[in-house]
């Protein structure tokens, strides 16, 4: 039963490793997914990119504040 | 050929960093408590790993749409490699140690002469089982994510296979944790692959139109290593008084 929770635990800490960051990421995919169905504009998905790659700067900046904090 | 490469490189990449860190937990156990219980342990796990590939990955390419397919495996993807740059971007600022597979291999030992009984055998092969297949997991998710959505389940087979018989060569050679092979770095290497892999999938599978079509991974390979060098930096900036 232990190794199944381990296991369940695992399976879920590869994708989720702060559940706002997680979460976040999932909001930026669902409008990307709205916009991208919507607007077939070529190279509009590299804004989607952007978007995620900005939200690693903040998740990441975000943490280590947490982490620093006294 | 460069889908191909791509794919061979992620799953080889990919394997062999969770690879190094399998090899530690097996060592830890042999060398304190004897090869055969934990050889068998991880002989036990490679199965149950293999029967996941095949099941999954023969599942996924054979009953799921290519674009629904390209769409939830990119956006898993895409938060697995997030994860990976994430912790990667945090080491590399300072912020939480580096992964040192000499100190896990200590810690590991260690715990295994305090928890030492009469039943050996039974948990060297449980914790070789048990370290194993959770490190194999991991594997298994880039193997099936890589080579399911791009047809080349085989070629990425093959990569996490090959990986794996490197350093498990390696390991039996030098009887030691690999503490030498940059794992931090492969890590973040590796996170910025997947993650590029992820998004471009994620965007095929939104009905999107890349630009070049699979160089525009080369593009997005080096947005996100451009923002992970921008996030080190702000974090490592100092906080005025």
């Amino acid at each position: 039963m232990r190794f199944l929770k381990a296991a369940v635990d695992e399976v879920v800490g590869l994708f989720v490793g702060d559940w706002t960051q997680t979460i976040v990421s999932i909001a930026i995919l669902g409008i990307g997914w709205l916009a991208l169905s919507r607007l077939h504009v070529m190279g509009l998905a590299f804004v989607l990119s952007v978007a995620l790659a900005v939200q690693l700067v903040l998740a990441t900046a975000a943490e280590a504040r947490r982490t620093r904090r006294p | 050929m460069y889908a191909q490469l791509l794919t061979f490189g992620a799953a080889f990449l990919g394997s062999a960093v969770e690879s190094v860190e399998a090899l530690t937990i097996v060592l830890a156990v042999g060398l304190t408590r004897g090869w055969r219980a934990p050889l068998y342990g991880t002989v036990a796990a490679l199965v149950l790993l293999g029967v996941l590939v095949v099941v999954f990955g023969q599942l996924i390419v054979a009953r799921v749409p290519e674009l629904t397919l390209k769409l939830v495996i990119g956006v898993l993807l895409v938060l697995f490699g997030l994860r990976w740059l994430h912790k990667a971007v945090l080491r590399s600022a300072g912020v939480i140690a580096m992964h040192d597979e000499e100190h896990a291999y200590a810690q590991a030992v260690s715990s295994l002469r305090e928890g030492a009984t009469g039943r050996r055998d039974w948990i060297g092969f449980t914790l070789a089982l048990k370290g194993v297949f959770l490190e194999g997991l991991e594997v298994v998710f880039i193997v099936i994510a890589v080579g399911g959505t791009s047809g080349g389940l085989h070629i990425a087979v093959a990569g996490g296979l090959l990986a794996m018989v490197v350093v498990a060569a390696a390991g039996f050679i030098v009887k030691r944790p690999l503490a030498r092979v940059p794992e931090n770095t492969l890590k973040y290497a590796v996170g910025v692959v997947l993650t590029s892999i992820g998004t471009f999938w994620a965007g095929e599978g939104m009905g999107a139109v890349w630009p070049l079509d699979f160089v525009s991974i080369a593009v997005l390979a080096g947005l996100y290593f451009i923002a992970s060098r921008v996030a080190i930096a702000t974090i490592r900036r100092p906080v005025a008084a």
